[in-house]
């Protein structure tokens, strides 16, 4: 029987034989009755999307790296170092993993802080929002476990910095700091470990929020800020779609200068026995809490200045969790907001230049 | 027997002995035979208790500096003090009378006095020639200076009766003496060359000996002093490490090669390597220092190979002959090894800045650079044949580093082009995306 033949209602040829099988149209029809409103905000909704893009690149370059790649403090920087100079096109793989890893944690803080000030976390998005910042939080977890792969000289020391900070932690700071390096220092031990939770266990976990996260997204559509009238709404498909790949297309564009403009660099193997290298600072994503944890004194009140630094980010990371069931203003899309809502954007512009001006101080001293 | 019987009896037993000691030594004429006198090996009271200081603290200059000096001395440390040296009874000048301290048949240990300068060695080398002794002090003590002194061209003109020859004071000083670790130490690695220019660059000193120019003035130019203090590397060799320190004595011509070779081992290797198998006396026309020159031994540059005018070769060779072909053929070797490798590590490093990983390229580039040292150590085998062998893969391995380099550009042209493509090939899709999207909603 040939494939012309098998079409139902679909019509005739390979489209109709899929859509016998799996009913295509009945996800098109999803797409199309699928609203999208229109008001002067609806860019950031796009950020979204883009996010999923940039994670979707990272699944594929990272699948294509593990094919070379071997965690071991021996070969570690070997198979890198391999990857990039004798494997075709090895080095545009990793140049895009790094690169596109760097873009993902940036337009998720965008995505993050465009849904805090449209307030889009209002009920029933209460759960959406706390998926969104477990999805960024398990990103970063990405970026650290990632960081030390290529187990170069930079990646070792920032690596030992990192979890000398988790080990600081009152009561679990042991454990931490021994769970992290599966042991006390940081050897082939912590490769081995950090390796398993970049490719296996954050993965696993990533899925499964990332899977919650769309299906709350699809169930409850697009939130309209308050105090914006909508002037009309879209499809979902192929109006908003459309316009989405016109954003991916402009990130991987951005993605391919970088990686052919800038290749992301190797550096030397890392040496235990080496002093730790000028200048050294974690990714920029982290630099802000490596600032806090640098400008405590010693001691406040008797107490570590780190571990307050510690405290206090993480109150502030629970804080940033909790917002949807504390900022809880009634006042619908359309609805003037109410001065908690005006005081919660206050805080959302404090962060954003507190973030600002940690992360730029270490860059700039 | 009473308490104090029982104390007395060994303190009189060691007076016997040391006056027993004394009496044997005046009758020796071997002066070395008479130093064999360890001091007393018990001490009752602190090195700076004697009356010797409280004596001389209130003298003038040069009879008060022993007491001045001697809180910084090496030997006071170790518990030593002034009659150890000198003898005489340390605590007789208590009494207010010298004369008690000066004693010179104190039974445990004769008045010395000051040495005559032609006896310091001997007057040092009671102690320190003295192997029972000195392990007291420090188990890997060595006591062969004075045997080493004596066969030294110091220690035979000592000998021989001339005072201005140097002695264990002139580099270690008289009181105040500082351990050879001792930074301060006139014999401290950084300061053996100031010590022995005191003499050895002192004209009216050592004209009398034939001695003219200025080693310390050649010496500060070299590169092992500029390895010593500029550099801080305190294994760099500085006269002594050439000379020998007690032993000191020039080499002789035919004996530079095992000096320079005590650290330039491959060098003298295959200098006399040559010499045996090509059975070439190299001996009485080349040693080192024919081409490297003795104290202002610069830095060895390529200049000094060739058939050149300013070239060290052609002062033996003779226009046309094998040497100086040969020289010159070696000299065209390394030179261009030497250009070809500055070339691929040029181009590799453009490469690495533009971001192409030239890492491997880089390492393997290492073997280049390891024969060319490797072909620079080898003229000093003479052997053209083994000398092409080397140099040849040391060209081998630059060209290949170019090769590596001009593959990196090449990967970069592709990488350009390459995003030029793709950046068409985007903004195409995203035209048509746009047009379409106005197609729909049109």
């Amino acid at each position: 029987m040939s494939l012309e033949r098998t079409g139902a209602d679909g019509g005739g040829g390979l489209m109709g034989w899929l859509e016998e099988r799996l009913g295509l149209s009945n996800l098109v029809a999803l797409g199309r009755k699928k609203q999208v409103p229109l008001h002067r905000h609806t860019i950031w909704y796009y950020f979204g999307g883009m996010s999923a893009f940039l994670f979707g690149i990272q699944v594929a370059t990272g699948i294509l790296l593990l094919l070379y790649y071997r965690p071991s403090a021996e070969e570690a920087f070997e198979s890198v170092q391999f990857l990039m100079t004798r494997v075709p096109f090895g080095w545009l793989v990793r140049s895009i993993h790094s690169w596109s890893a760097n873009l993902l944690i940036f337009v998720l803080f965008v995505h993050m802080f465009s849904v805090f000030f449209m307030r889009a976390y209002r009920k029933p998005r209460e759960l959406t929002w706390v998926t969104g910042v477990f999805l960024l939080f398990l990103m970063l977890g990405f970026g650290f476990s990632g960081y030390l792969l290529p187990w170069n000289m930079l990646a070792f020391f920032a690596t030992q910095v990192g979890t000398e900070v988790a080990g600081a932690l009152p009561f679990i700071g042991d454990f931490a700091l021994r769970f992290l390096r599966g042991g006390t220092q940081v050897t082939g031990g912590t490769l081995t470990r950090f390796y398993g939770m970049h490719v296996a266990v954050l993965p696993a976990i990533t899925t499964a929020v990332l899977g919650l996260h769309l299906y709350l997204v699809q169930k409850h559509g697009m939130s309209v800020p308050q105090g914006v009238a909508p002037r009309g709404h879209h499809a979902f498909f192929p109006n908003f779609l459309l316009r989405d790949l016109i954003g991916w297309c402009v990130a991987l564009a951005c993605l391919a200068t970088l990686a052919a403009v800038f290749p992301w660099e190797l550096g030397e193997k890392a040496d235990p026995f080496a002093p730790a290298p000028a200048g050294i600072r974690p990714e920029w994503y982290f630099v802000w809490m490596f600032q806090v944890l640098k400008i405590l004194p010693g001691h406040v009140a008797g107490i570590e200045g780190e571990l307050i630094g510690i405290l206090a980010i993480t109150l502030a990371a629970i804080f940033w969790l909790m917002v949807p069931f504390i900022d809880r203003d009634p006042a619908g899309a359309g609805e003037s907001r109410s001065r908690r809502a005006t005081l919660f954007t206050v805080m959302g512009w404090l962060a954003i230049a507190v973030l600002c001006a940690l992360t730029a101080k270490e860059y700039l001293s | 027997m009473s308490r104090g019987a029982a104390r007395a009896w060994p303190l009189a037993l060691s007076a016997a002995a040391a006056w027993l000691a004394l009496a044997a030594g005046s009758a020796s004429p071997d002066l070395l035979a008479q130093s064999k006198e360890p001091p007393a090996p018990e001490r009752r009271f602190g090195p700076f208790e004697s009356s010797c200081f409280t004596c001389h603290a209130e003298m003038d200059d040069s009879e008060q500096s022993p007491a001045v000096l001697a809180k910084q001395d090496v030997h006071f440390a170790a518990g030593l003090s002034c009659h150890d040296c000198h003898g005489g009874n340390p605590r007789g000048g208590f009494d207010g009378d010298p004369e008690a301290a000066h004693d010179t048949l104190f039974p445990q240990g004769a008045f010395r006095g000051k040495p005559d300068r032609l006896a310091a060695p001997l007057f040092c080398a009671r102690c320190h020639a003295d192997a029972t002794y000195m392990k007291r002090f420090d188990p890997q003590a060595r006591v062969d200076q004075h045997s080493e002194y004596v066969t030294s061209v110091h220690g035979r003109r000592n000998a021989a009766g001339d005072a201005n020859v140097a002695t264990c004071v002139d580099c270690h000083g008289m009181h105040g003496i500082l351990a050879v670790k001792d930074p301060r130490a006139p014999v401290y690695a950084l300061n053996v060359a100031a010590t022995c220019a005191r003499c050895h660059s002192n004209q009216e000193l050592m004209t009398p000996y034939g001695r003219r120019g200025d080693p310390h003035a050649d010496y500060k130019k070299s590169v092992h002093a500029h390895a010593l203090y500029e550099m801080g590397d305190l294994s760099a060799p500085t006269c002594n490490d050439c000379h020998g320190s007690h032993g000191a004595a020039p080499p002789g011509v035919d004996t530079i090669a095992n000096v320079c070779g005590s650290c330039h081992g491959r060098e003298a290797t295959l200098f006399r390597d040559a010499e045996m198998s090509r059975n070439m006396n190299l001996e009485a026309c080349i040693q080192c220092a024919v081409c490297h020159s003795n104290h202002a031994i610069e830095r060895p540059t390529i200049e000094m190979l060739g058939t050149h005018p300013g070239s060290t070769c052609v002062g033996c060779h003779l226009e046309g002959d094998a040497g100086w072909k040969a020289a010159g053929s070696m000299r065209e070797s390394l030179e261009r090894i030497g250009v070809r490798l500055g070339e691929a590590r040029d181009l590799l490093d453009r490469a690495e800045r533009a971001g192409v990983e030239v890492g491997p390229d880089r390492f393997a580039l290492q073997e280049g650079d390891d024969n060319l040292i490797e072909a620079r150590v080898l003229v000093h085998g003479f052997d053209l044949g083994r000398f092409n062998e080397t140099a040849d893969k040391g060209l081998a391995a630059a060209e290949a580093g170019i090769a590596a380099g001009q593959r990196a550009f090449a990967e970069l042209r592709f990488r350009r082009v390459g995003l030029g493509l793709s950046l068409v090939v985007i903004a195409a899709v995203i035209i048509a995306l746009a047009i379409t999207i106005r197609r729909i909603e049109a």
